[in-house]
C-alpha cells in the first residue's frame, strides 16, 4: 500500500512537471520549440486541470501524514519522498503563475553581468536584453535584500551566460535551501510526522520547487538563528538572523523572538521552545497579513508561517495554516481562468483563499459545540 | 504701388524682428527642488552624502545618473544663489555643475563600450542639457555681466558672469 502510494505521488509529481510546460510564456525565446499556447486558449481546461493537480496533491499529503501518524512512514520513506518531489519537480517549468524567478535573473544580471547596482538600475534600461521579451517587472529596481543578491551570483555565474542553464540553476539553488531547511526542522523535531507538515506541504513545494522563490531561503537563515541560538551560539544566530533580513525583510518580524530570547538568557530563565515557535509563527503570520497593504497577499508569503508548523503543538492553529496553504494555492485559480488581474479577479482570490480557513473554522467550531453538549450530557 | 509693397513687406519684417526672440525648444526634463544651501548645517552633511553616493552609484550608467543628478543639483543651487545675489557661491556652484555635467558623456561612451544601449540615456542627455540652457539663457538676461565680489577681510574677487554662463550654455549646446 504504502509502495504504491509513494510510486503514485511520484508518477504525480511527473505529470505535473509535465503540466507546468503548458505555461511557457509566448515571448519565452528559449523554449519555443515546446510552446503550445494551450493555458491561453483553453482556460477553462487549465484551471480544471490545475485544480485537480492541488486537490490530488493534498490529498497525497494527507494520506502521508496519517501514515505517519501511524508510524507507518519512517525516516527513510521520508527521505525517498523528498527525494522524489526534488528530483521530478526539478524539471518544472518554474514560472507556472508566477514570473519572479526571472526577475532574480534579471537582477542578478544588472548586478554581475552588466555591473551596475540594482537598486538604482532597472532591467528596461538595457534596451536590447532579451529577457525584457517575457520578465514582467522590468521596470522595478532590486526589490529583495543584498544578501539575496550576493546570493545569486552563483546560480548566475555558473549559468555561463546560458539562459536555460541558468534557470535550473536557480531552481538548483532554491531546492538546495529547501533541503537544507528540512534538515535544520529534523534537528529540532526529530519527528518524522512532524516534519511530513512541512516537507511535502503543497504550497512549500509549489512556490518552492516549482516556482524557485527565495522565501525558503529566507526562512532557512531564520531557522538557522533559531538553531545556533538553541546552541548557545547567540551572536551567530544574531548574524544568520540578520543575513534572513537581508534576503527579503520580512525575517525583521522575527525579532520580537529574539528579544523574548535574550530577555529570558539574560534572567536565566528556561527557553520553552515551543513557545518560540509559536511566537515566531504569529509574528511571521502578522507579516504576512500586513504585506496585503503594501502589494497584496501573494501564496508563497505562505512559507514564512509555514515555516513554524513542525513545531506547533496547537491544532486549531496547525489546521488554520494548513487550510490557509490550501487558500493560497486556489487563489491563482482567478487569473488562471480570466485571464486578467482587473474585473472580478482581485475580489474572487480573496473569496477563493478564505473560503478553506473558513469551512475548518466552522468545522472546529462545530466540533467543539458537539463535544462539550456530550460532556455537558454526561 | 511697387512702393507701397515694399513698405508693408519692410514693416512685416520689422514687426516680425521686433516681436519675436530666440529661444530654446521647451524641455520637459524636470530639475530637483533647490536644496539644502550653503551656509545650512545641513549643507555639510549632504556634500557628506555627495561623495558616500559616489560609490552608491557604481557601474558606467550609475556614474553617469550621478554625475547627471549632482549637475542638476548645482544648477539649481546656482539659479537659486544667483536670484539671492549670491553671487560668488552661486559662480561656484555653477562651476561644480559644470563640473559634472562634462562628466555625463564620457560614461555613456564607457557603458557603449561596454555593449550597453545607450539610446534612451542619451536622450535623456540630451533633453538635460536643453533644460540646463533654458534655465542658464533665463539666469543670463538677469544677471550683471560682472561683479566685484568683496569679502570682508579679503581680497576682492572679480566675478566675469556672463562668461561663465556662456560657457556653461556652450558646454551643453554640445550635448543637444
Amino acid at each position: 500500500m504504502k509502495k504504491i502510494l509513494i510510486l503514485g505521488y511520484f508518477v504525480h509529481l511527473l505529470l505535473f512537471s509535465i503540466f507546468s510546460y503548458f505555461f511557457i510564456d509566448p515571448n519565452l525565446i528559449y523554449l519555443r520549440n515546446i510552446y503550445t499556447g494551450f493555458t491561453f486558449d483553453y482556460r477553462g481546461i487549465t484551471t480544471f486541470i490545475y485544480l485537480l493537480f492541488i486537490l490530488s496533491f493534498f490529498v497525497f499529503y494527507f494520506l502521508f501524514l496519517k501514515l505517519a501518524g501511524k508510524k507507518l512512514l519512517n525516516q527513510k520513506d521520508l527521505i525517498i519522498l523528498v527525494a522524489i518531489t526534488i528530483i521530478s519537480l526539478f524539471f518544472s517549468y518554474p514560472a507556472l503563475v508566477s514570473y519572479d524567478i526571472f526577475n532574480y535573473i534579471a537582477t542578478a544580471k544588472v548586478s554581475f553581468y552588466y555591473l551596475e547596482n540594482p537598486y538604482l538600475i532597472m532591467p528596461i534600461q538595457f534596451v536590447n536584453d532579451p529577457l525584457l521579451l517575457f520578465m514582467q517587472a522590468a521596470n522595478k529596481t532590486a526589490l529583495y535584500g543584498p544578501f539575496w543578491i550576493l546570493l545569486t551570483s552563483f546560480p548566475f555565474m555558473l549559468g555561463l551566460g546560458q539562459f536555460l542553464i541558468t534557470l535550473f540553476n536557480f531552481k538548483l539553488f532554491v531546492a538546495i535551501f529547501y533541503l537544507l531547511t528540512l534538515y535544520l526542522m529534523y534537528k529540532f523535531s526529530k519527528n518524522t510526522q512532524d516534519l511530513i507538515l512541512f516537507a511535502l506541504n503543497p504550497l512549500v513545494v509549489f512556490e518552492s520547487l516549482v516556482g524557485g522563490h527565495n522565501d525558503i531561503v529566507m526562512m532557512f537563515f531564520a531557522i538557522a538563528s533559531l538553531y545556533l541560538f538553541k546552541n548557545k551560539k547567540m551572536l551567530l544566530g544574531l548574524v544568520f538572523l540578520l543575513l534572513s533580513i537581508f534576503i527579503k525583510f520580512a525575517s525583521i518580524f522575527l525579532i520580537p523572538v529574539f528579544i523574548y530570547l535574550l530577555i529570558q538568557k539574560i534572567n536565566k530563565k528556561e527557553i520553552s521552545w515551543d513557545k518560540v515557535f509559536f511566537i515566531a509563527s504569529i509574528s511571521m503570520f502578522t507579516i504576512f497579513l500586513l504585506s496585503s497593504f503594501r502589494e497584496e497577499i501573494y501564496p508563497w508569503y505562505g512559507i514564512w508561517f509555514l515555516t513554524f508548523i513542525p513545531f506547533i503543538k496547537n491544532s486549531l492553529l496547525r489546521g488554520f495554516y494548513l487550510s490557509l496553504s490550501f487558500g493560497l494555492l486556489v487563489r491563482y485559480i482567478p487569473y488562471m481562468y480570466l485571464g486578467t488581474y482587473f474585473g472580478p479577479t482581485p475580489i474572487l482570490k480573496i473569496i477563493l483563499m478564505v473560503t478553506p480557513v473558513f469551512l475548518f473554522l466552522t468545522y472546529k467550531a462545530i466540533k467543539i459545540g458537539i463535544n462539550s453538549r456530550l460532556v455537558k450530557k454526561s | 504701388m511697387f512702393v507701397k509693397t515694399k513698405f508693408i513687406i519692410v514693416i512685416i519684417i520689422f514687426l516680425f524682428c521686433v516681436l519675436t526672440s530666440s529661444a530654446f525648444a521647451k524641455s520637459e526634463y524636470v530639475l530637483p527642488y533647490p536644496s539644502t544651501m550653503p551656509g545650512s548645517i545641513f549643507y555639510k552633511v549632504s556634500l557628506v552624502k555627495e561623495k558616500v553616493m559616489q560609490y552608491w552609484y557604481f557601474g558606467s550608467f550609475g556614474q553617469f545618473f550621478y554625475n547627471l543628478k549632482q549637475s542638476d543639483k548645482y544648477l539649481v543651487e546656482a539659479k537659486t544663489l544667483f536670484e539671492y545675489n549670491q553671487y560668488l557661491l552661486g559662480f561656484q556652484a555653477l562651476q561644480k555643475s559644470n563640473q559634472y555635467f562634462l562628466k555625463t558623456k564620457p560614461y555613456l561612451i564607457k557603458a557603449q563600450s561596454e555593449g550597453k544601449d545607450i539610446s534612451e540615456n542619451s536622450n535623456i542627455l540630451s533633453n538635460a542639457a536643453l533644460k540646463h540652457a533654458e534655465v542658464l539663457t533665463d539666469l543670463e538676461g538677469r544677471l550683471p555681466k560682472s561683479f566685484i565680489w568683496t569679502p570682508e577681510k579679503d581680497k576682492p574677487t572679480n566675478l566675469n558672469l556672463k562668461n561663465m554662463i556662456e560657457e556653461s550654455i556652450d558646454i551643453r549646446e554640445k550635448y543637444l
